[in-house]
């Protein structure tokens, strides 16, 4: 699979720093994004720590040999499944150990969102209420669930979307890293298709634009990063009110055949003329 | 000045204003606000001013105190807020002093509390069973172990039977199609369901499928036998005990 990706990370309008994190790792085909929380600069440091963590578990092996990964793992994941779960629990501690060893830093935290592709196969990791999107064939469908209050409230019929939406409790989440030693992390694995879009943003994004427009920006926007740029653009418009992070990946074709050959070189030289991505 | 108006059904019982002093309310006849009903504790909860905020304080009370729907422990009150308390509410009129307003447009009013947190795992306990009591109803219809399945009722296809256990399916001539059609001219992606928080939803791929011979354009929740046509296949969506 082709992978194009970019991602755009912006204050927002009424925040005065920055607490969101991301990262894309092209070599590897990995993108994580972290929001950070905990007042002064600390919901930097930690949204900061997780995604290093992250990346530097997933890209050295050394860091993971084999038999310590970190975590329950399921027997049916794939190889990059289990590292890159193992990866945020790591992440979780390293962030819990900062906080217990630095008490200016007490209470810190990050939501987590990650996702690895290998070939066709799609691993997510997730913990908090940043989001993973997908969009295939037009169809818009949210791959995490959010771990906050009102959305768990959702699941259990006692709120409806609507009410969801207008809750003030929007901000108070039940799982994110570094508020506990030990954390249960969401994983799942998905089939990837030729077309598909992933997309990966915190809920600054998610809280001020609807997702017919997430779905509208994707499929009008081709290039990755100008995709990100519009959504952020919107959500400032918007009020911005929290910091605003979007990743957007896009799955090419499969190139075989004698049709991508014809074509394969004036779609290489577009590649080259495109944003780099990533920070 | 704020006020207080006591509520049962749509009668006003009472009005108090808020003033300096907290305004209590309970069971217990010496309270500024009594609320005459047994599911109301002798010392319920009270309301007062602080830091200019109006806010609202559970006295530990049995069956809590709920404001709009929420219950809480502590909470700042609004203009329009509603208090639920048993099978009474009070209705909060904080229109003379206007000290917090609420944004009225669906989106600008979504942060209201503006720092993120995380609640710490007693909090979570607590809130979590409240939620739980309240939805139990619903929590007992999702936790019966029904599996989604589509049954091939006609057309080519490589199982006749699919239990849906992803969060995605697609359905298509795609190798990796969880619903693989077969025959010539056929599209890689056809349609697609997809596991949501409130159930199963078809929607279209390169082509549009029908459910019970309605064409569909955008996601479609399916229902137990419903019947799904698409690019000459016949299934039905059934839910398997």
């Amino acid at each position: 699979m082709r992978i194009v990706s970019g991602g755009v990370t912006d204050v927002g309008r009424v925040r005065t720093n920055n607490e969101d994190c991301f990262r894309i790792v092209e070599s590897l085909d990995l993108f994580v994004l972290a929001d950070g929380m905990g007042g002064e600069a600390h919901g930097e440091v930690a949204s900061a720590l997780a995604v290093e963590t992250i990346v530097k578990s997933c890209m050295d092996p050394g860091v993971d040999a084999g038999a310590t990964l970190v975590g329950n793992s399921e027997p049916t994941w794939s190889e990059k499944t289990k590292r890159l779960t193992s990866a945020v629990h790591r992440a979780n501690k390293n962030i819990y150990d900062a906080a217990e060893a630095n008490p200016e830093q007490h209470g810190m935290g990050a939501t987590l969102t990650a996702a690895w592709i290998d070939g066709s196969k799609l691993s997510i990791a997730h913990v908090g209420d940043s989001r993973a999107y997908l969009l295939r064939s037009g169809n818009l469908q949210q791959l995490t669930s959010d771990h906050s209050l009102v959305a768990e409230q959702v699941r259990r019929g006692i709120l409806t979307a609507a009410e969801a939406e207008e809750s003030e409790m929007q901000s108070v989440l039940l799982r994110a890293l570094g508020a506990l030693p030990d954390i249960e992390v969401d994983t799942d694995e998905h089939v990837l298709f030729a077309r598909d879009i992933v997309m990966l943003c915190c809920d600054g994004l998610t809280r001020m634009v609807t997702e017919p427009e997430i779905a509208g920006t994707l499929q009008a926007e081709i290039d990755p990063t100008k995709a990100a740029e519009k959504l952020i653009a919107l959500a400032n418009e918007r009020g911005g009110v929290d910091n605003i992070t979007v990743i957007v990946v896009r799955v090419g074709a499969e190139s075989r055949g004698w049709f991508s050959w014809l074509f394969g070189g004036a779609r290489k030289r577009a590649a080259r003329n495109g944003a780099a991505g990533g920070s | 000045m704020a006020k207080l108006s006591l509520m049962f059904e749509e009668k006003t019982v009472k009005e108090v204003p808020v003033g300096t002093r907290p305004v209590s309310i309970g069971r217990s006849p010496d309270n500024d606000l009594p609320v005459d009903n047994l599911a109301v504790s002798n010392y319920h909860a009270r309301v007062y001013f602080e830091g200019g905020r109006l806010v609202v304080e559970d006295l530990d009370s049995l069956n809590g105190t709920f404001v709009n729907d929420l219950r809480v422990e502590r909470a700042t009150l609004h203009d329009g807020d509603s208090i639920w308390i048993g099978k009474h509410h009070i209705k909060v009129d904080a229109s003379g002093d206007a000290p917090v307003p609420w944004d009225t447009g669906r989106k600008a009013s979504a942060p209201r509390i503006n720092e993120t947190m995380v609640l710490d795992t007693k909090a979570r306990r607590e809130m979590l069973q409240q939620a739980a009591a309240t939805g139990e109803r619903v929590q007992f219809a999702a936790g019966r172990l029904k599996v989604p399945t589509l049954v091939v009722v006609g057309g080519r296809t490589d199982q006749k039977e699919y239990m849906l256990t992803n969060k995605l399916t697609v359905i298509g001539k795609s190798a990796m199609a969880t619903v693989k059609v077969k025959g010539w001219f056929k599209p890689a992606i056809a349609a697609q369901i997809n596991q949501r928080d409130d159930g199963y939803y078809i929607g279209p791929g390169d082509k549009m499928p029908t459910v019970n011979g309605v064409p569909i354009t955008g996601p479609v929740r399916l229902n137990d036998g419903d019947v799904i046509e698409i690019s000459g296949v016949r299934m039905n969506f059934i839910f398997r005990e």
